[in-house]
């Protein structure tokens, strides 16, 4: 069938840096199909290509080679096009600090080219949205974190975009303003907009994206429904944590188990292959060889674990 | 960079003097070592003077002989004082940009939490402009020497106005960095970079003050640069005299206390404000 | 439009969705509205800017007072001489400090953020160009204003105010072009180092201190062959003893349409090429 209305298609998408020896392929040939009113959850390690293909989606960066379509338009030869009916909320990019709240969005609306009437409406109602109406005449330099997202978020918002890139939109967050913004986005979902969101969460991927792909290394390594993916992972992971001594000694014990699992350091992690009722064999055996363990944790697959089978690293400040 | 991060964030073990004396030195290296890893911050100050030194000889060269100005066999012997007060100038804005920046990454907050002393911190971010302002008076009369530039106070003058271009490398670096802390604002720094020019040109460092009239000349008369550029300039033209050598180092010595002093209070009060 | 909007259905359910088209005079004022904001909201280096080339003026014609003595010099008021000099300092640094700004946002990464919108690329280098311009301006009546209170006259009546507001103008639009096309290929503050070191030869290497039949050397031969001269001299047209001709004043008028041309082509291919970095 034709990908021609799907709101996202990337078909072997490349970016290169530099030439000869020297040349990193920061994307090496994505293909991602997102479908219409659907969250796409898209994560990876840092470095890994993330935000590389984010910025080639959105049309700031060329890519070196392939192709993709974004709301229906091609993001090189139609760049405008797309423009006029994305939004997009960057994480790492300043906001003016000099301007006022209202300030910024009036002239989002007017770089959107909205009606000059609509001005004015368009930025009270965003305002009102993201709860910042006391704050829209401060200077921004004058906001909080949290205050900076959800501008952002509303500036990204002006022109009633069909598709929502949303980058790491809760980093950095407290735990109220994320369950909020987790909100909003499901609200926006809700009323149509289909929105990619690259998180370092896991588990704002598995609360949110109905489907979500794995980059590294330029390259996604997996795709897919989280509960398939998790599915796919299959046994659950014992962490084991024993003395530095008898980590080697505990290793090759565990390894009769099941296959090891990265893990954080100074744990053990591994997959048992006859699922939670090898535990008790696992401390027997490790009590018979005469190493005290110190800790023990049993978890069932998670996107963590997906992750970490996938990319061999777990992230920092993942969700159990 | 990582040099000074490390020594600023290594706990105090040792008494306060040593442990700030360290802490300067390591700073010291860090200013050092920045400026000579910022070539395109460094260079233009180099060449500024030089061409205008430069196109004042060409430009003027019929202007010595108007009366107020001194016996000069040519405007070049005439402009190299200003240069070097010229080149210093522009120099300081570069650790005091570098400074600026600090603030604005945070750097220099962590700094301030580390047991160095204010002053040591001053004095330490100052020490690659100072070391550059004695190698940009050398530098200046190397590059014009085979331009028929001639120092009549021999080898003694050079150096004396080595150290004199040293000493006032702190003095502007110093007033500078005070704008820096107070702004906290690498392009404001860079904007007030104009200001140097006009204590540069309401002096006598490009023009002989005998040639200025009015309000004019009486406001480079009680501008210490005027002094300074004309001890400087005695020792190029005229030779070695106390009164010359004195004016090219006390002046810019004088100046370093004044403004060290402004930057530390405009620290404290930086520090107080919040 | 109407062809591919029939493949996508699901996209047109928002009749408002893809209509809107932002045009490049809006947009401009937009960005120019924005630059105007955050140059007067940022004092500190605000003030200088405008203070500069007040003092340059009165520094240059104080400090070289004495080269109106020399004979056959064009003018009895070293003010007349060095205030037009500050009016093409001043504005060309109105154009200088927009790149100063852009490069501040594109290291922030708001400038990401102005590209993201559908606002024409164009705008982008047009809006910061108005500011530019209105501060240049502005810079040319304060100098001119405080220039006359020290004593500079017009020596041909009000008219000559035209050639130095078509200088100043003239060498703004430079001065953005010249920036924002450095601030776009360095995008760091390299630019800014360069933007300034290039500008201060530009200006300097004409008669901005003395006239050419004074100069001895090889300064002199430089100004013959520098175009920009011509900008030099025209925004002196109306302070010096010689007459206002044509003559004398079309070649900097072709010199300033040639420059500022070249330097805002220069800015618009650095901005489509950012999308290659």
């Amino acid at each position: 069938m034709s990908t021609a209305n799907l709101p996202i298609v990337a078909e072997g998408l490349q970016r290169y840096v530099g030439s000869g020896d020297d040349q990193v392929k920061a994307v090496d040939g994505v293909d991602l199909r997102i479908e219409q009113g659907e969250v796409f959850g898209f994560l990876g390690p840092n470095g890994a290509g993330k935000s590389t293909t984010v910025r080639m989606l959105t049309t700031l960066l060329r890519p070196t080679g392939g192709s993709a379509r974004v709301a229906g338009f091609d993001v090189v030869d139609e760049a405008n096009e797309v423009r006029r009916n994305i939004g997009v909320a960057l994480q790492d990019a300043a906001i003016d600090p000099l301007m006022t709240g209202a300030e910024l969005l009036k002239l989002q609306a007017v770089l959107y080219g909205l009606p000059k009437a609509q001005h004015s409406t368009k930025a009270g109602e965003l305002l009102e949205r993201v709860g910042l109406t006391a704050a829209g005449d401060r200077r921004v330099g004058t906001y909080s974190g949290g205050m900076r997202r959800r501008l952002d978020l509303a500036l990204s918002l002006i022109h009633e975009p069909s598709v929502l890139f949303l980058d790491e939109p809760t980093t950095g967050l407290d735990p109220m303003s994320r369950i909020s913004l987790w909100e909003e986005i499901r609200r926006l979902n809700n009323d149509g907009t289909t929105v990619l969101l690259t998180t370092q969460y896991l588990e704002e991927a598995d609360q949110l994206a109905e489907r979500i792909a794995i980059i590294d290394n330029g390259v996604i390594v997996r795709k897919g429904r989280p509960a398939e993916l998790k599915a796919e992972v299959g046994s659950p992971t014992l962490f084991v944590s024993v003395d530095a001594s008898v980590t080697d000694g505990a290793k090759v014990l565990l390894e009769g188990f099941g296959d090891l699992r990265p893990s954080a350091e100074g744990t053990l992690g591994v997959g048992l292959d006859d699922g939670p009722a090898a535990v008790s064999n696992v401390v027997r055996t490790l009590d018979e060889a005469g190493i005290a363990v110190k800790n023990l944790e049993l978890r069932e697959p998670s996107l963590d674990d997906v992750f970490a089978e996938a990319t061999g690293y777990r992230l920092e400040g993942a969700d159990t | 960079m990582t040099v000074s991060e490390a020594s600023v964030l290594t706990p105090r073990r040792s008494p306060l003097a040593q442990s700030s004396l360290a802490q300067t030195w390591a700073m010291s290296k860090r200013s050092v070592l920045a400026l000579w890893r910022q070539p395109s911050l460094v260079v233009p100050s180099l060449i500024f003077p030089l061409f205008f030194a430069a196109l004042g000889t060409s430009s003027f060269s019929r202007a010595t002989s108007l009366p107020g100005f001194p016996e000069v066999d040519s405007y070049l012997d005439f402009a190299l004082a200003g240069a070097v007060a010229q080149g210093v100038l522009f120099g300081s804005t570069v650790g005091a940009t570098a400074l600026a920046t600090d603030i604005e990454n945070g750097f220099f907050d962590r700094l301030l939490s580390s047991p160095s002393t204010r002053s040591g911190i001053i004095v330490g971010r100052m020490a690659g402009g100072m070391v550059f302002g004695g190698a940009q008076t050398l530098f200046f009369i190397l590059v014009l020497l085979p331009f028929g530039l001639s120092i009549k106070g021999g080898a003694v003058g050079v150096l004396a106005m080595a150290v004199g271009g040293t000493i006032l490398a702190l003095a502007v670096g110093a007033l500078m960095a005070a704008m820096a802390i107070k702004t906290g604002s690498s392009e404001a720094v860079q904007g007030a970079f104009p200001l140097l020019f006009i204590g540069l040109f309401f002096s006598s460092a490009f023009f002989p003050r005998e040639t200025m009239s009015g309000i004019y000349g009486s406001l480079a008369d009680i501008n210490p640069i005027s002094h300074l550029v004309e001890g400087f300039r005695d020792l190029t033209i005229e030779g070695l005299s106390a009164s010359a050598v004195i004016r090219a180092i006390l002046i810019p010595a004088g100046l370093s206390v004044l403004t060290v002093a402004l930057a530390l209070r405009t620290l404290r009060s930086r520090l107080g404000a919040r | 439009m109407t062809a591919l909007d029939d493949t996508r259905p699901e996209l047109s359910k928002n009749p408002q969705r893809n209509a809107a088209t932002t045009r490049v005079w809006p947009a401009s004022v937009g960005l120019m509205r924005r630059s105007l904001v955050n140059i007067v909201r940022l004092p500190s280096a605000f003030i200088p800017s405008i203070m500069m080339p007040i003092f340059q003026a009165i520094a240059f014609s104080g400090t070289f007072f004495a080269i109106i003595q020399i004979p056959g010099f064009p003018t009895d008021r070293s003010i007349n001489w060095f205030l037009p000099l500050g009016v093409v300092m001043g504005s060309g640094f109105a154009g200088i400090g927009i790149g100063f700004a852009t490069i501040r946002d594109l290291e922030g990464g708001f400038y990401d953020r102005l590209r993201l919108t559908p606002a024409p690329r164009t705008s982008l280098v047009t809006g910061p160009l108005f500011a530019a311009l209105v501060r240049s301006a502005i810079v040319t009546s304060i100098v001119f204003v405080v220039g006359s209170l020290f004593g500079a006259r017009l020596t041909h009546g009000p008219l000559g105010l035209v050639p130095l507001f078509i200088a100043g103008l003239g060498i703004a639009a430079i001065g953005t072009g010249w920036g924002l096309g450095l601030a776009y290929r360095f995008r760091d503050m390299r630019a800014a180092a360069i933007m300034q070191l290039t500008f201060f030869l530009l200006i300097f290497l004409t008669e901005a201190q003395t006239p050419l039949f004074i100069m001895e050397g090889w300064l002199e031969g430089v100004t013959r062959i520098n175009p920009f001269n011509n900008v030099i001299r025209l925004s002196r047209l109306g302070f010096l003893d010689a007459p206002m001709t044509w003559d004398n004043t079309w070649g900097g008028l072709l010199a300033l349409f040639v420059f500022a041309g070249g330097t805002l082509l220069f800015a618009r291919r650095g901005l489509a090429k950012l999308s290659d970095v």
